[in-house]
């Protein structure tokens, strides 16, 4: 935990550099020019840009599409760790919060390779490094031999206890999924936790947890509709939301989709997200109603973000903005090399 | 069979006689065989067009999710997901009979996973990876269908292929080789016996 208090100035530096930060992202106009390049165009211009360093790095490793991808990806993770350098105090005590679920993502596809008997090389592939856990870490647990050892290794990390309570369940059924939606559940948990603990700026902070986890809850009632889910939805939901668990339970029994919506927007007060709820009735297709809601959740972020210019929030923005912008390039790539239409793309790029 | 081979014997012309009727009655059957299996095959081709028919619209499919799925998720995210699969499909083969054609049946379990099932956590991945694996699962069970349906098939016609060779044979070539044959010592015979008179005669003729 943070125990040095720093002061305005060190605020407002900080989320200045954000924003510099920020009108660097690749803006809107440039991805409606890039629907319209080639697969090479594409790949040329992001190493014209700040993706650079990592094509010429990854260059002998990689090529075409993987080169793309696995740059971005690199990129994506030595900006979070420059950004966890670059804030101070209590920002970095909650930016640094905020990455670990990066440690989350990695630790259990670890764990899922070793269990599979994937290669260390081949598992190193899917990793980015952009939580705490930096490369060395991850190679370190990369090298252990089983499933136990690597649990054995994160002793000390926050969601150790998490991962030894239901190791032996994942090992004895062969699934990971409960392993990890207890670690994300934890993992907000966790951060409401510390919102809790009086740390000075929390209280915005808690504001954006809260939209997270709503939109979170959201996105997987839709998807356990999707899924004809229709058994006890608790235990996949979040706690610590705008809606609890017993009201998301109840949404999730109810048969009608309409009625579905209809009950949400009941619930809901911010005019963006109801009209894209509205605007979700004649949707089917489950990831188009997640990139809608995706949407609405990063502009409540940036209004909130203004309406608090020096806190955590446009810290986050700029996360939260930098990771759509790597899955947009990476989104333009991969659906460039898959020959989808320029018109289906721009739907899946989060602008 | 060579001519100069038979004996003109009455017990060769009995048993060529037995022979002839047991070929025309294996011939009938073999023929209503022959038209029984096309029927089938008939029916089995109708279902193995509509299968592969389906089979191909549902590849079509898997093919661009997996392109949606890595264009949202990136290679990096299926991949990850793709290592949560616990549960191998178990495949069980039985067979059955059709007109003497043993044929497979092809059961699959585990093919078809809930959301809740599939390995991977809720909340850790997104709806598309969902959208992915249902068409993959779609996909595998298709593949089943069509094995099943495209192995009866084949069996059927090496069957149907085998039994018109059967047809053919006793058709065009025992059957009328024995008809010869029974012919030929019908005719010897009666030679034999124009001769054993004709003796007679010259004996009788001789003696008075």
């Amino acid at each position: 935990m943070a125990g040095i208090s720093s002061g305005p100035a060190t605020y407002i530096y900080a989320c200045t550099r954000m924003r510099v930060r920020r009108s660097l992202l690749i803006p809107r106009e440039d991805y409606l020019r890039m629907l319209n390049m080639s697969l090479p165009e594409i790949t040329r211009f992001v190493g014209e840009t700040n993706y650079r360093s990592e094509i010429d790095e990854l260059g002998t490793s990689f090529s075409g599409i993987n080169l793309v991808e696995v740059a971005l990806s690199w990129n994506l993770a030595k900006e979070y760790q420059s950004i966890l350098e670059l804030v101070p105090g209590e920002l970095k005590y909650f930016t640094a919060s905020y990455l670990r679920r990066w440690d989350i993502q990695n630790v259990v596809t670890i764990l899922r390779g070793k269990m599979q008997g994937v290669q260390p090389g081949k598992l190193r592939e899917v990793l980015i490094p952009a939580g705490r856990l930096d490369k060395v870490a991850l190679d370190r647990l990369l090298t252990e031999e089983s499933p136990e050892r690597v649990v054995e290794a994160l002793k000390g990390e926050r969601f150790y206890p998490v991962i030894e309570r239901e190791l032996p369940r994942a090992m004895e059924t062969g699934s990971f999924a409960h392993l990890e939606n207890e670690l994300y559940k934890s993992y907000y948990a966790r951060l409401i936790a510390d919102v809790a603990e009086g740390i000075k700026g929390g209280n915005i902070f808690q504001k954006y947890i809260e939209l997270e986890i709503d939109t979170r809850n959201i996105q997987n009632l839709f998807r356990l509709r999707a899924g004809h889910v229709r058994e006890d939805v608790r235990e996949l939901m979040i706690p610590g939301g705008s809606f609890s668990v017993e009201e998301l339970q109840r949404l999730s029994g109810l048969e009608d989709r309409d009625e579905f919506i209809d009950a949400l927007k009941r619930q809901v007060r911010a005019v963006p997200l109801l009209n894209a709820l509205e605007a979700i009735r004649g949707k089917d297709a489950i990831h188009e109603i997640e990139v809608a809601l995706t949407r609405v959740q990063l502009d409540q972020m940036e209004r909130m973000s203004k309406r608090y210019p020096f806190s955590i929030l446009p810290i986050l923005v700029y996360l939260e903005e930098k990771k759509y912008e790597v899955a947009n390039l990476r989104a333009l790539a991969r659906g460039k090399e898959a020959g989808l239409p320029g018109e289906r793309l721009q739907g899946y790029l989060v602008m | 069979m060579a001519l100069r081979d038979i004996k003109p014997t009455r017990s060769e012309l009995i048993n060529i006689k037995r022979r002839i009727t047991l070929s025309e009655r294996g011939y009938n059957i073999l023929k209503m065989k022959r038209d029984g299996l096309i029927l089938e095959f008939f029916k089995v081709l109708q279902q193995a067009k509509d299968s592969r028919g389906a089979l191909m619209e549902r590849y079509t499919r898997a093919m661009e999710m997996i392109a949606l799925a890595e264009t949202v998720e990136g290679a990096i995210g299926v991949k990850a997901a793709a290592f949560s699969t616990a549960d191998v499909p178990a495949i069980s083969l039985t067979s059955k009979n059709i007109m003497g054609v043993v044929v497979p049946e092809i059961q699959a379990s585990s093919v078809r996973k809930g959301v809740l099932d599939r390995g991977y956590g809720m909340l850790g991945t997104s709806a598309v990876i969902d959208e992915t694996a249902e068409a993959f699962e779609d996909l595998l069970e298709a593949i089943i269908e069509a094995a099943e349906i495209e192995t009866t098939m084949k069996r059927l016609l090496d069957e149907i292929e085998s039994t018109k060779r059967r047809v053919n044979a006793l058709e065009f070539k025992v059957i009328p080789e024995l008809t010869e044959a029974r012919d030929f010592i019908k005719m010897r015979l009666d030679e034999m016996e124009r001769e054993e008179l004709f003796r007679l005669k010259k004996i009788k003729a001789r003696s008075t």
